[in-house]
């Protein structure tokens, strides 16, 4: 598998404190990563810093081949990588304006936009909340919503951080149903869970962020080690 | 009595028959005080954005500031902007003293401050997932900024609104660097206040009752708005 993305030497403090340092971390092509660890021991950080929301201490990046230094790689990853919050945000506006988001900072024609929202509809089960605001949908609807809006814009890398967390068991299904296809289609997803059992059966590679660092719990599918833990 | 019964229904017949004086005077005070706002509203929400999201040196000092601003009298802001652009001020050349361009800078000055701190506290308010949401899903900062005013607009129309009231009510200001021209930079409260030292009570009551209607459609807008904040955040 093709790697797409690694962070060398990535080091993390929060008010002083030593949160994690990672000597590497390579994300790769259609793998799917079960990121686990405490709470607090730096799980969303981790994640918010791979989608350029949160800046580290040091690190080096490469991506496509190409050394950059985190402030580079977060513009130009824009897009390329798409983060989701635990409770995902929605706009205070309709279902399809949503999804339509970043799709319109794309220049793509209203005809084109508009065929693309309703195809992302349609994956996400969730036609019939189309012109609903969706401020007003349950926990379960807002998930489908936030992937599908997420999904439209065809990221190479997808970022979730508790993504069942607080959901009934249907909800769950349903997100569980959904991280499946995407990994399907092609993405990469790193998944942040302090559940690790939830959602092994989907991921190809479990991480734990554990005392600072980064340690592969499970033997990769092609037996290629892909993380060092630092030090 | 008799005077002041005379002087209400005298004011209700300028009200109501279209007086071409009386009207100038109320289209002179909106046209200077919406144009004031909107000058000091993009400034305003830049400086209150910038306030609630980054973190440098000097912001705790810039909030305070911007807070204590609020109580300072709009007659002090009318003497310095007098004192600026009188003749021997240091932009006495561009002779802006008594025109409406020198009001309209006058009450974007005092507008400032009070958008500053009203919006600081609708974009802290904000959840921060907006923001991040935004970015993530491809928005440049400009984009990512403008849905955020879209997540916090009653918040920020709360803002608006408040800071409309204090500078179409406000006299000292308009009065000093006016200089209350009939037909030109006479607005509403100094009209009220030439009026009434002068004994004529008509004109006063008329344009007194525009800007007692003003207070409460405004009063009742900002009320709607807050509701609708708490509502949605």
């Amino acid at each position: 598998m093709n790697e797409i993305l690694r962070y060398s030497e990535l080091r993390k403090s929060v008010h002083g404190r030593l949160l994690f340092e990672i000597g590497t971390l390579a994300i790769l092509e259609r793998h799917c990563v079960a990121l686990s660890g405490r709470n607090g021991a730096g799980k969303s950080t981790l994640l918010r810093i791979i989608a350029g929301l949160e800046a580290p201490d040091s690190a080096t990046v490469s991506y496509r081949g190409q050394d950059l230094s985190w402030r580079r790689a977060s513009a130009r990853l824009r897009g390329d990588v798409i983060y989701l919050h635990q409770q995902p945000y929605l706009f205070d506006r309709s279902v399809t304006d949503n999804i339509a988001y970043g799709l319109r900072r794309r220049g793509l024609s209203l005809r084109e936009i508009s065929g693309k929202v309703s195809e992302a509809l349609e994956w996400a089960g969730i036609g019939h909340l189309q012109m609903r605001n969706a401020r007003d949908l349950s926990g379960g609807e807002r998930q489908r919503v936030a992937f599908a809006r997420a999904r439209i814009l065809s990221p190479r890398i997808l970022l979730l951080d508790e993504p069942t967390s607080n959901m009934d068991s249907e909800s769950r299904g349903q997100a569980y149903g959904m991280i499946r296809r995407l990994k399907e289609e092609g993405v990469s997803i790193i998944v942040a869970t302090h559940e690790y059992h939830t959602i092994a059966h989907l991921c190809d590679e479990h991480l734990l962020l554990q005392a600072g660092g980064l340690q592969q719990q499970d033997a990769a599918e092609d037996g290629e080690r892909k993380i060092i833990p630092y030090g | 009595m008799d005077s002041l019964s005379a002087a209400t229904a005298e004011s209700f017949r300028l009200l109501f028959s279209g007086d071409a004086e009386l009207w100038i005077i109320i289209f002179t005070s909106f046209s200077v005080s919406v144009k004031a706002i909107l000058i000091a509203v993009p400034v305003a929400f830049l400086i209150a954005f910038l306030m609630a999201h980054l973190r440098y040196p000097g912001r705790r000092a810039m909030i305070a500031g911007f807070s204590a601003m609020q109580s300072i009298p709009a007659v002090v802001v009318g003497l310095t902007v007098y004192l600026v652009f009188s003749r021997s001020g240091p932009l006495g050349d561009l002779k802006l003293l008594f025109t409406q361009t020198s009001m309209v800078i006058g009450q974007a000055l005092l507008a400032l401050p009070l958008l500053v701190a009203l919006s600081h506290a609708a974009f802290q308010a904000a959840d921060r997932r907006v923001w991040e949401t935004a970015v993530t899903l491809g928005a440049r900062p400009a984009r990512a900024f403008l849905t955020l005013i879209h997540e916090v607009r009653f918040g920020l129309t709360a803002a608006l609104i408040a800071a409309f009231g204090r500078i179409i009510a406000e006299v000292g200001c308009s009065m000093m660097v006016g200089g209350n021209i009939l037909g030109y930079t006479r607005n509403i409260p100094t009209a009220i206040a030439l009026e009434t030292t002068k004994g004529e009570f008509a004109q006063a009551i008329a344009l007194g009752m525009v800007l007692l209607m003003l207070a409460l459609v405004l009063n009742g807008l900002l009320a709607f708005f807050q509701g609708r904040g708490v509502m949605s955040s």
